[in-house]
């Protein structure tokens, strides 16, 4: 809201606040400053100048050198660039050491080697308009060398953000009483007539009571439509209002003024009387801003007798029903609203206005008379005519605003006894608030929020400020919970993989439909399992992610389009499905997601070109980050990749992994093979966090033994080590694959066969072994396998 | 014989003297005591010899043997040294080192971490809650009225089911205090979504630290020396901080915080950093009855909480312009924060 400082001066006496000033009590108050622009120049530095000569400059063409005389009794040479003036002409100069809006500061300079004393204005300069196609020229008859502003008022402008709390605040008035109120100032008395209302007959009938509980009407007839005054005109453009004519311009006047939105009928477009009633359903509403609007029941309409709507409660006019040039009666609306049904339609129509920013936060329900009183009179006083008869009403004022105790020993707790009670009712009683017993105060009828003990303990705080209150810092020591510990083994496995080569990457949890392709999901999807957003900003933010493959994809597709040789990310979060086909509940899981391929290493001058990572490169991450744990692979359903695999730790399903199909890289222009893992995050943790006992190191050395044996081709090295450890073998303590040898021409080995090279080691922890209980023990492993397994040793 | 022997001798160790590689040192050694070499030929010889003589000879050609074979093993060290030495000829220790991959945590997890490590050195434990929420957690709990803007489908996204993503994480004050007796010292970090159109200084997601301390004898100087204590920990000890009346319908009194952040190359400046107030009473009385119980009682407990943005702080300590840096994990942004 903007709040001029000369309007608000008409409601208290502000000598001796600076701007600044201001702008500092009322941000501490809780009423937030958010700027402060300078109309006019408050400057004696400017002042009214008359050109005397006007030259060419010798070495600029677009400048010239002017004479002028500022009353200083000898004539200025100034450097001017405009062209919009004629020897004789009045301008604004402002002379070296002038502070121009904006905190410009004129000195005497040489422009293009001629000496310029000072500078002519344009409107825009002197911040009094917006023409700053050049200078403003004054009229004839303002004095010379007199400063400026002795003919234009120059004026400071607050943009204040108001919270919805505060509607009292949405006013010239309102914010003089909180200003009085911060600073302990007196209120000027405005003069506002009081209202005589009298019931209305058939001339004005509320139907529609729960949206507007209070309608008054007074009609003016004999008025003249036609300019308003200066003073009025002024105070509407200071806070960008555009004047229209002198009844509308009144009714503006008076919501700034006093807060309280009105509306003039032309009562020659009123037949017979007012009606207040909730609109028909589908009922078409022409607005003054020349839109139709579709209403429902729930919206509330100003009508005539003929059932037309001639405006929508609280929000806007009607497009035909409004004062023109050739209105002569008019009936003048002040109402009370319902907030929430104003706030409803205003939304529903998004048609937002003046009136309807006041309705829906709550405008003074005791002010509604008043403000009608006010605009009338001014309307007599500024485009004549009379009122004719009382003031009719409908409804009462709600009565919203009551008694409120406060709660000493409970305001004194908050603020730990650094308020005394009676500075706690000082800031009360500035604040309009009376006492009415102990603890007992009456709360004026604009201070809607103040209900309950908790509020006026706000105010009490907020006009003391927190400065008095001291800071205190009772710390305790606590056990970290269930999620202290998640968060814990979460992080030591981030820095793990980052130790590793590995960003961290965090993305927006919404990815798009067309990323959906690329989910790797913990658990394959059903149809209805995605989690749709209902109205979604954009196609890309449409769907919870249910995997965190996609984002991590695009990902790296935006590093290698940035010349990225590798890509290696992973990223923790929340993925999101529904538990069954929409119907059920909504699982949010935490998920580690890992990506990688491109080169192995990175690039280095001593070594020629760089292999790129296979899929073994994020198997060994995986068990690398899961020691002590049986990592596998199990294949599974490729579905959209390549290839895909479940991924189990100690037998138990963990999550996937999976190696992108090339086509779909070459779309995100990877060139290189790309791999996938998503794990279920608390597993993984669980795992990790299980591996807390230390073994004691072997007392005794042990013994390898190596066997090559060929098997099918298709035989995996899962199926050989479940066989190896089904047999249990006690001197057996580890074993492993150490080479692969398949020949695809089949010269060396059949090409549906593959030749396996394993290691074993055997130990016992009690003694040294012997070669033979060694050769013992591998003989009977070599027989198992060679039992349980189509294999033969070579 | 014997001067043969000192023949031999002399002739080994001149031409172990003077082999300049280890294979010429190499073939003198089989020259000398190889199986045919010179040394072995001669002592063949010894069964020639007078039984007086053999012992005299034998320790000749022993102490031969020794010598040449320390020798060679003297010289073969030097020579050893030579080859060693000359392996660093020509090396230009000016070239690059060998990368490793580079790795570290995204900006936020720092922070959020550093975040967390302060509070918890005041006592607070970790909370979390869902992130799809319902209305009642979102809004009707924390005290926001029906027609509030906030619930509007234009800044908060909905699903079919009625839910929505939360919108701060004010909702986990709600599901803590649900589900745990007073006190409460909590603070949860997690994202939060509001309907902003992507630009600079908004994405439709982003990250917020909710604090909430409920006890029954919690005050505004409590609220206050909590988060003096975090900004000067977070931004410096000498960090100004203070605290503007505001209003949040969930607390009451409310106050935005300031900090008084020196942003590089600017002039010092109050930046908005926080959220916080007293809990409203009737965010408690509204606990008492999805409880069934008291134990949250406005005459028994009172609370504060506050909320900060973690990507706006992010922002700020960094000198970042474009919060989508921080969605995008471009390697070259993400590489700075090591």
């Amino acid at each position: 809201m903007l709040v001029s400082r000369n309007w608000l001066a008409e409601h208290l006496d502000l000598t001796g606040l600076s701007n600044a000033e201001l702008d500092d009590i009322l941000t501490f108050a809780g009423v937030e400053v958010e700027g402060i622009s300078e109309q006019g120049v408050s400057s004696d530095l400017v002042v009214v100048a008359c050109i005397m000569q006007t030259e060419p400059h010798p070495n600029a063409d677009r400048l010239s050198i002017t004479q002028v005389d500022a009353g200083e009794g000898e004539l200025r040479q100034i450097v001017c660039g405009a062209k919009n003036y004629k020897v004789g002409d009045k301008v604004p100069c402002a002379l070296p050491g002038a502070k121009l809006p904006g905190g410009f500061e004129i000195g005497e300079t040489v422009m293009r080697k001629v000496e310029s004393r000072g500078m002519l204005c344009s409107a825009v300069e002197i911040g009094t308009g917006s023409d700053h196609s050049g200078l403003m020229i004054l009229p004839a008859d303002w004095e010379t060398g007199k400063p400026v502003h002795n003919f234009v008022e120059s004026d400071t402008i607050f943009e204040i953000e108001v919270t919805p709390n505060r509607p009292d605040l949405l006013s010239h008035q309102g914010m003089a009483r909180e200003v009085a109120a911060l600073t302990s100032r007196d209120l000027k008395t405005v003069e506002i007539p009081i209202a005589e209302l009298a019931p209305a007959g058939d001339a004005l009938s509320i139907e529609g009571q729960d949206t507007c509980p209070f309608y008054t009407a007074v009609t003016i007839r004999g008025v003249k439509v036609g300019e308003s005054p200066e003073w009025l005109r002024t105070r509407l453009e200071s806070i960008g209002l555009r004047p229209i004519n002198n009844i509308v311009d009144i009714t503006n006047f008076v919501l700034h003024e006093l807060g309280q939105p009105l509306h003039a009928f032309d009562a020659a477009k009123v037949s017979g009387g007012i009606c207040i009633r909730n609109a028909r359903e589908g009922e078409i509403f022409s607005a003054l801003d020349e839109e139709d609007y579709k209403l429902n029941a729930s919206d509330c309409v100003i009508s005539d007798h003929s059932g037309s709507a001639l405006a929508l409660g609280g929000v806007m006019g009607g497009q035909d029903s409004g004062v023109t040039e050739s209105t002569s009666d008019v009936i003048l609306e002040s109402a009370w609203f319902d907030p929430p049904s104003i706030r409803r339609t205003a939304r529903r129509l998004n048609l937002h206005s003046d009136s309807s920013y006041r309705f829906e936060r709550g405008v003074d329900p005791q002010g509604v008379a008043s403000a009608s009183a006010f605009a009338a009179s001014l309307i007599i006083r500024l485009a004549g005519g009379s009122i004719e008869g009382p003031t009719i009403h409908a409804g009462a004022p709600p009565e919203l605003s009551g008694t409120v105790t406060l709660d000493p020993v409970r305001l004194q707790q908050l603020v730990g006894g650094a308020i005394p009670m009676d500075k706690a009712a000082n800031a009360l009683e500035r604040l309009g608030l009376t006492s009415t017993g102990e603890n007992q105060w009456q709360v004026p009828s604009y201070r809607l929020d103040l209900q309950r003990h908790v509020d006026l303990a706000e105010e009490i705080v907020r006009v003391n400020g927190l400065d008095t209150i001291p800071s205190r810092n009772l710390a305790k020591a606590a056990i970290p919970g269930r999620v202290d510990t998640l968060y814990d083994l979460e992080l030591d496995l981030k820095k793990q993989l980052a130790a590793l080569g590995f960003y961290e990457a965090q993305t927006i949890k919404l990815i798009a439909e067309s990323q959906l392709r690329d989910v790797l999901p913990l658990r394959p999807l059903q149809d209805g399992d995605i989690i749709r957003v209902r109205l979604p900003l954009s196609e890309d933010h449409s769907i919870m992610r249910p995997s965190l493959t996609p984002s991590l994809l695009s990902t790296a597709s935006r590093n290698v389009r940035q010349g990225a040789k590798a890509v290696r990310f992973f990223e923790t979060g929340r993925c999101f499905r529904n538990a069954g086909g929409g119907k059920a509940t909504d699982l949010e899981t935490d998920v580690l997601g890992i990506i990688l391929g491109g080169g192995g290493q990175p690039d280095f001058w001593a070594r020629g070109a760089n292999e790129a990572c296979d899929g073994f490169a994020l198997k060994g991450l995986l068990e690398n980050i899961l020691p002590g744990v049986q990592l596998q692979l199990t294949p599974a359903d490729p579905g959209n990749f390549m290839l895909a695999a479940q991924v189990t730790a100690n037998g138990k399903t963990i999550g996937s992994f999976a190696q992108l199909s090339p086509s779909r890289g070459r779309e995100l222009d990877i060139e290189f093979p790309v791999y996938l893992a998503e794990l279920d995050l608390k597993r993984v943790c669980e795992f990790r966090n299980d591996n807390s006992h230390v073994v004691e190191l072997p007392q005794f050395p042990g013994s390898s033994r190596d066997a090559a044996m060929e098997v099918p081709a298709e035989l995996a090295n899962a199926e050989i080590e479940k066989s190896i450890r089904k047999l249990d073998e006690p001197l057996l303590v580890s074993f492993g694959c150490f080479d692969v040898f398949r020949d695809s021409t089949g010269e060396k080995l059949d090409s549906s066969r593959k030749s396996l090279a394993y290691t074993f080691h055997y130990r016992a922890a009690d003694r040294t072994l012997r070669s033979e209980e060694v050769d013992a023990a591998h003989q009977k492993t070599l027989q198992h396998l060679e039992k349980t397994l189509p294999l033969s040793y070579r | 014989m014997k001067e043969e022997i000192a023949q031999i001798q002399s002739d080994a160790l001149s031409a172990i003297e003077s082999a300049s590689d280890g294979q010429t040192l190499d073939q003198t050694r089989i020259t000398f005591l190889g199986k045919k070499g010179r040394l072995t030929t001669a002592s063949a010889g010894m069964k020639d010899l007078s039984k007086e003589e053999k012992p005299v000879v034998g320790q000749l050609l022993n102490t031969a043997r020794s010598a040449i074979m320390d020798a060679l093993e003297t010289k073969g060290r030097i020579l050893q040294d030579e080859d060693d030495r000359a392996s660093l000829e020509g090396l230009d220790i000016t070239l690059p080192g060998q990368p490793l991959h580079p790795g570290n945590l995204h900006p936020l997890t720092q922070l959020k971490d550093r975040a967390i490590g302060i509070l918890r050195r005041l006592g607070f434990t970790l909370a979390e809650g869902p992130e799809i929420e319902t209305e009642f957690h979102c809004f009707d709990a924390l005290n926001t009225p029906p027609e509030h803007p906030a619930r509007n489908e234009k800044d908060t996204f909905y699903f079919d089911s009625g839910k929505l993503l939360r919108t701060h994480t004010s909702t986990v004050q709600i599901r803590t205090m649900e589900a745990q007796s007073p006190p409460v010292r909590v603070i949860a970090p997690g994202s939060c979504y509001r309907r902003d159109e992507v630009d600079k200084t908004h994405l439709p997601a982003f990250n917020q630290l909710e604090g909430l301390y409920v006890d029954n004898d919690v005050q505004v100087g409590d609220l206050k020396g909590t988060l003096e204590f975090f900004y000067r920990a977070m931004f410096g000890e000498d960090t100004e901080v203070r605290f503007r009346p505001h209003f949040f319908p969930f607390t009451e009194p409310s106050f935005e915080i300031d900090a008084r952040l020196q942003l590089k190359g600017q002039d010092p400046e109050w930046i908005e950093v926080a959220g916080c107030g007293m809990v409203d009473p009737a965010v408690f009385e509204e606990i008492c009855k999805v409880r069934g119980d008291d134990l949250y009682h406005p005459d028994k407990v009172t609370g504060y909480a506050f909320g900060m943005g973690l990507d706006r702080l992010a922002m700020i300590k960094w000198g970042i312009k474009d919060i989508r840096l921080l969605i995008e994990n471009d390697a070259r942004f993400l590489s700075q924060f090591s």
